[in-house]
């Protein structure tokens, strides 16, 4: 018999869970414990993974695929429904790794510690789970599930403003969530689609008319959009990421905003190519609004963490210029920026964190030269900034070359955006690195401590992955190649 | 046979390095007694040479063969739309053909030289293994570089090559200027490096579907796509895109090989230690842009505009370049003028077609600048300033150290028989035997004509200052003495090469790593002519130069000299990295801080506007905040269940009434 390894991962994630909550001072080891069993199920998974290709009707099937009736009442069919494909795989990986590193960066976490990790695990749970589901309100379920200990995460773990953040988070995303719910049931519904499962759903919608389509396109685009985010809706992520702890603030990034994206290509590009292909301009418009915005705004900012929040919005706006191509060049490119952010911005979140426990504060016109003082926080700062701007050898840059290599190939010399953008990317980071680690020292007290154990091991952890990645991009690209979305039109 | 089959084994070269990179780098801060372990480097890098002048050796002995081993990097198939129908594979490999082989012999025997020559130079420097780790590294990334069988890959090394230099040139962090000069150095390049990769992108472009050369995007788009490596691809590729693919390789070498306008980031790289402006600031990475040019002219081929384009920035870089280091009286920066001027010969030369006289002057080039540097280098550890003007009378207490600066300022110069002569004096004939079809290049000629009695006139003056005289200006200095023998090892190696690599290409074996020059020295009366006068206007250079500085002489000019005025332009340098900088600061910076301003008061500001318009939300949401965190979880439910049940009823209602079920 097949092993039901997606149902089984996710039982893991949600078995830690409740035994974090419950194991007291132990929920650390309860943490760790299952991070490696997540990691070691999804590694499983990807070692086994050979892709189903289409059904016979045309449809696409997925790998480790689970279907069982959960809700059947009058017309309302709502399945368990899971399954996997190359889109979905490496942004699981990427969840079991920052699940590991972010529980090992926490280690020493002092404030409820149970609740703590409990809360990391269940955020993990929500968004394996939005990675997985193949179901439109599954899908609903695991991203909803996602807000909830992000919110507690911020409200109670956070800085001076975190009531305020953390509940312009929640409103935010919950808007977006509602509107794209409602444009998820609108299609399938208007596209009497049997079912909410995706394969019901996907031979329906994409025979939907070109307006409905168009529509509903824009509506999910926004509500995906939210979580990108998309400027002018992204002004919640620096305020949450400022307030945010260390811990969230790696979730947030590197899982939270993947989820819009991944969504985004799914629900959106998968049911209706129609409407991608026919509002492209406007998602051209807003991604490379999101390319110079962020990349400027990220430039004129103090604080370290600000910073990184704003070149994010950057790089998740070329995360939708990629995915706006609607090519297989462009989705793959997406989805190892994905991966590739998921790994960078978490480090950077870690660097920053780490500023301020050293420091006490992470304000960029302050702290001068700490380089002699705290050597392995200075090394780690370079390599998360190098990273961020694309140096090769790391992991952003085969990312960062195939986005603008697809975008050559769908749209031509309008590449030349995001080209030149990458220099005002480069400049906000060696300008960083110029004033926080080199010159002579000042602005940081005597007793400033580099790294403590826990937070080198994960910020190790994330290096390695950051070379790892970049000089072998192939472990990535072969598994995402295996997707129905290679089949486009 | 033994030698020829190395090739094979090139990739064996840079992964030493590495090697190195990583056993000095961890190692390095335990072995205290073994130079933080710059000698591990030092070993490494020796049989690297070794390796590296053996499979040059094996070049040699099969004449225009090349070797090309690669494996795919990543593989994405296409969609059967865009540029890239068939979808896209890009590959990693090593080519060892006649050039990289000729780089192989530069690159490591110069990277040798200097590891060697930095465990004295650098003895008394804090964080030596950092300094010897990151050499190695660089290395690996130069190695990589020349070694590259597909624009990618080059690309991709370039820019690790460019990280390098960043680190070394900010190898002294704790100074200001060394690290804005780094981050300057870095920020220029990547406006070259911009350019670069958007021409790659348009080179890949110009050939995914052009007709024969089909193949070509099948294949990775490796720079070998026949038998014979060096014919241009260009048949049926669209010929406006390979102009502008060109104009944007163009940029790249220029950001890299810092020519006009991107050359304001290499005389502030001098922060560096000199070892580093010799490795890398002279003898190699900068001329990868240079080499970049010539891989391009080989492998891709280059239009007529193209051509124009980068004979007018090699020609005016040249004479530009060397204008600004007749007043610098700093003696590190006289010499980075030097390189970027010397880089202009080598950029003109590529331009007009003549690739091999352009990688020829690179090879002589090298040696000879190398041992400026580190010539430079000595004089600097001896006397403790690089101010030319408080230096004198080195000669004899560094005697040594003087002949081999004398040897490199007469290789610069291009006095015969030294290296320098040979390469210079074959761009300035071959660039005038096309006057006749190109008069555009009259100017370009002149311009590099011009530059050769600047040439000898700048380094002769920091020659005749450095050493000239009995004593130093500055009484306060400490008295000069030549440097043990690892370093004068390194100065006499280079001497001799800055002597006699010159005419290393009329030996028969040689010559094969650069087909055409050399064999057979057809010299016409023309070529002699000009000769002639290009060794006449660098007799004149050294005699001016004499006459003003010689024998301790100042020359000072009056203050009413109009000339003043042009002194002073000269000095900053014609203002351009004054403009950049205030381009830098006042726009860029300007822009960022108003985007930020938007952001939180405009932009943020219209979304709470909308809020507080929703009559009494905002004493709601302060309401909500109590800080119970029952409440919080009581919201989060409700909410959802009341977004549920909303659309799982009412949406699906609404829907029947308007598409009908």
């Amino acid at each position: 018999m097949t092993i039901p390894i997606l149902s089984l991962s996710l039982i893991t994630l949600l078995v830690g869970t409740v035994a974090c909550f419950a194991a007291g001072r132990w929920a650390r080891y309860v943490a760790l414990g299952t991070a490696v069993a997540f990691l070691v199920e999804i590694g499983w998974m990807i070692s086994q993974f050979t892709w189903a290709g289409f059904g016979p009707t045309g449809v696409p099937s997925y790998s480790y695929g689970e279907t069982y009736a959960w809700i059947h009442l009058y017309w309302l069919n709502i399945n368990y429904s899971v399954g996997v494909d190359g889109l979905s795989l490496p942004l699981l990986l990427l969840t079991g790794i920052l699940l590991l590193v972010t529980v090992v960066y926490s280690w020493e976490e002092k404030k409820r510690p149970s609740a703590w990790f409990a809360l990391v695990l269940m955020t993990c749970l929500g968004c394996a789970g939005v990675f997985m589901a193949l179901d439109v309100l599954l899908f609903f379920l695991f991203w909803e599930l996602v807000l909830i200990p992000m919110f507690f995460m911020i409200a109670y773990w956070g800085g001076l403003r975190r009531r305020y953040a953390a509940l312009k988070f929640f409103v935010y995303t919950h808007v977006g969530s509602i509107v794209m719910l409602v444009s998820l049931l609108v299609v399938a519904f208007y596209s009497h689609a049997p079912s909410f499962d995706f394969s019901a759903m996907y031979g329906p919608a994409r025979a939907l008319a070109l307006v409905p389509q168009v529509f509903l396109f824009l509506a999910m685009l926004f509500g995906f959009g939210i979580k990108f985010p998309i400027v002018p809706f992204h002004t919640w992520l620096p305020d949450a990421h400022v307030e945010a702890p260390t811990g969230g603030s790696v979730l947030l990034a590197g899982l939270l905003l993947k989820l819009g994206a991944y969504g985004l290509i799914r629900w959106g590009l998968e049911l209706l190519p129609q409407g991608l292909l026919h509002t492209q301009p406007i998602i051209f418009a807003v991604a490379f609004a999101s390319i110079i915005w962020g990349a400027f705004v990220a430039l004129g900012q103090r604080d370290l963490k600000r910073m990184v929040a704003y070149s994010s919005i950057n790089h998740m706006g070329i995360v939708l210029l990629a995915i706006g191509l609607y090519s297989s060049l462009g989705i793959t490119a997406a989805v190892l920026l994905m991966f590739a952010h998921g790994i960078v911005s978490a480090l950077l979140f870690m660097v920053a964190g780490s500023t301020h426990h050293a420091f006490g504060t992470r304000d960029l016109a302050t702290i001068r030269g700490i380089t002699p003082k705290t050597p392995a926080l200075a090394t780690v700062t370079m390599v998360g900034a190098l990273a961020s701007l694309g140096l090769p050898a790391l992991i952003s840059f085969p990312a960062e070359f195939l986005a603008l290599l697809a975008t050559w190939d769908g749209i031509g010399y309008w590449v030349f955006v995001p080209l030149i953008m990458l220099v005002v990317t480069a400049g906000f980071y060696l300008w960083m690195m110029q004033r926080m680690l080199f010159g002579p020292t000042s602005g940081i007290p005597e007793d400033a401590h580099d790294l403590s154990q826990w937070e080198a091991a994960a910020m190790a952890m994330l290096v390695a992955l950051t070379i790892l990645y970049g000089v072998l991009p192939g472990l990535l690209t072969n598994v995402i190649i295996h997707s129905p979305l290679f089949g486009l039109p | 046979m033994f030698l020829q089959d190395l090739a094979s084994w090139a990739f064996l070269v840079p992964l030493l390095m590495v090697l190195s990179f990583v056993l000095v780098g961890f190692l390095g801060p335990y072995l205290k007694n073994w130079r933080e372990g710059g000698w591990i480097a030092v070993v490494i890098s020796g049989i690297a040479m070794v390796l590296g002048l053996l499979i040059a050796a094996g070049e040699m002995l099969s004449p225009g063969r090349y070797t090309d081993l690669h494996t795919t990097w990543i593989s994405v198939p296409g969609n059967g739309t865009g540029v890239f129908p068939n979808g896209f594979s890009l590959v990693m490999g090593t080519l060892v053909d006649p050039i990289s082989a000729l780089m192989l012999i530069v690159v490591n025997v110069v990277g040798f030289l200097v590891l060697l020559y930095s465990i004295e130079y650098m003895q008394h420097d804090r964080g030596l293994s950092r300094y010897f780790a990151e050499l190695s590294l660089f290395l690996a990334a130069m190695n990589g570089l020349i070694l590259a069988d597909n624009l990618l890959e080059f690309f991709l090394f370039w820019e690790l090559v460019g990280v390098c230099s960043y680190f070394l040139i900010g190898f002294y962090y704790e100074k200001p200027a060394a690290a804005s000069a780094a981050k300057e150095a870095f920020l220029v390049t990547r406006v070259g490096d911009v350019l670069f990769l958007l021409g790659i992108f348009v080179y890949f472009g110009a050939y995914a579907t052009a007709g024969a050369a089909g193949g070509w995007a099948a294949n990775g788009f490796l720079f070998v796509h026949g038998t014979n490596p060096y014919i241009p691809i260009g048949t049926g590729a669209n010929p406006t895109l390979l102009t502008i693919g060109g104009l944007l390789i163009l940029g790249g070498a220029a950001g890299k090989s810092a020519q006009f306008p991107l050359h304001v980031w290499l005389p502030d790289a001098m922060e560096g230690p000199t070892t580093v402006s010799a490795l890398i600031h002279a003898a190699t990475m900068v001329a990868a842009g240079v080499y970049l040019l010539a891989v391009a002219s080989l492998f891709l081929g280059f239009t007529a505009a193209d051509q124009f384009a980068i004979v007018a920035v090699g020609g005016f870089t040249t004479l530009f370049a060397a204008t600004m280091a007749v007043v610098n009286p700093d003696i590190k920066r006289v010499i980075a003028y030097s390189t970027i001027s010397q880089l202009g010969y080598m950029v003109l030369a590529v331009g007009a077609g003549f690739t091999m006289v352009g990688l020829y002057h690179l090879f002589t080039h090298a040696f000879f600048k190398a041992l400026l540097f580190l010539a430079a280098g000595a004089v600097i550890h001896a006397v403790g300033t690089q101010n030319l003007f408080k230096m004198g009378g080195l000669r004899k207490v560094m005697p040594v150290t003087w002949l081999a600066f004398f040897v490199g300022a007469l290789s610069l110069s291009g006095i015969p028989p030294f290296a320098g002569f040979w390469s210079k004096d074959d761009i300035l004939s071959s660039l005038y035997g096309t006057l006749g079809a190109h008069p555009d290049y009259w100017p370009f000629f002149l311009m590099a004509v011009a530059t050769v009695f600047l040439t000898a006139y700048y380094i002769f003056r920091a020659f005749f200052l450095a050493f000239g005289g009995d004593h130093p200006r500055d009484d306060s200095l400490p008295h000069g003495h030549d440097p043990s023998w690892i370093m004068k090892g390194p100065l006499m190696v280079l001497s001799g090469l800055a002597i006699f690599a010159g005419v290393f290409v009329f030996i028969p074996g040689f010559s094969n790593l650069l087909p055409g020059i050399g064999v057979p020295p057809t010299y016409t009366v023309t070529d002699i002519l000009l000769s002639a006068m290009s060794v006449g206007l660098a007799g004149l250079g050294i005699g001016t130069a004499y006459v003003l500085w010689g024998n301790g002489r100042v020359f000072t000019l009056p203050d009413d000299s109009p000339l003043q005025s042009i002194r002073t332009v000269l000095l900053r340098r014609y203002y351009i990295k004054d403009a950049y900088d205030a381009f830098g600061q006042r726009v860029i910076y300007g822009i960022a801080r108003i985007a930020d301003f938007t952001d939180r008061f405009v932009i943020d500001g219209a979304i709470h506007g909308a809020e507080r318009s929703f009559a009494g939300l905002n004493r709601r949401m302060r309401g909500i905040q109590s800080g119970v965190v029952l409440d919080y979880t009581a919201y989060v439910v409700a909410g959802l269940v009341v977004v549920l049940v909303v659309l799982l009823v009412i949406a699906p209602w609404l829907l029947s009434m308007w598409g009908g079920t």
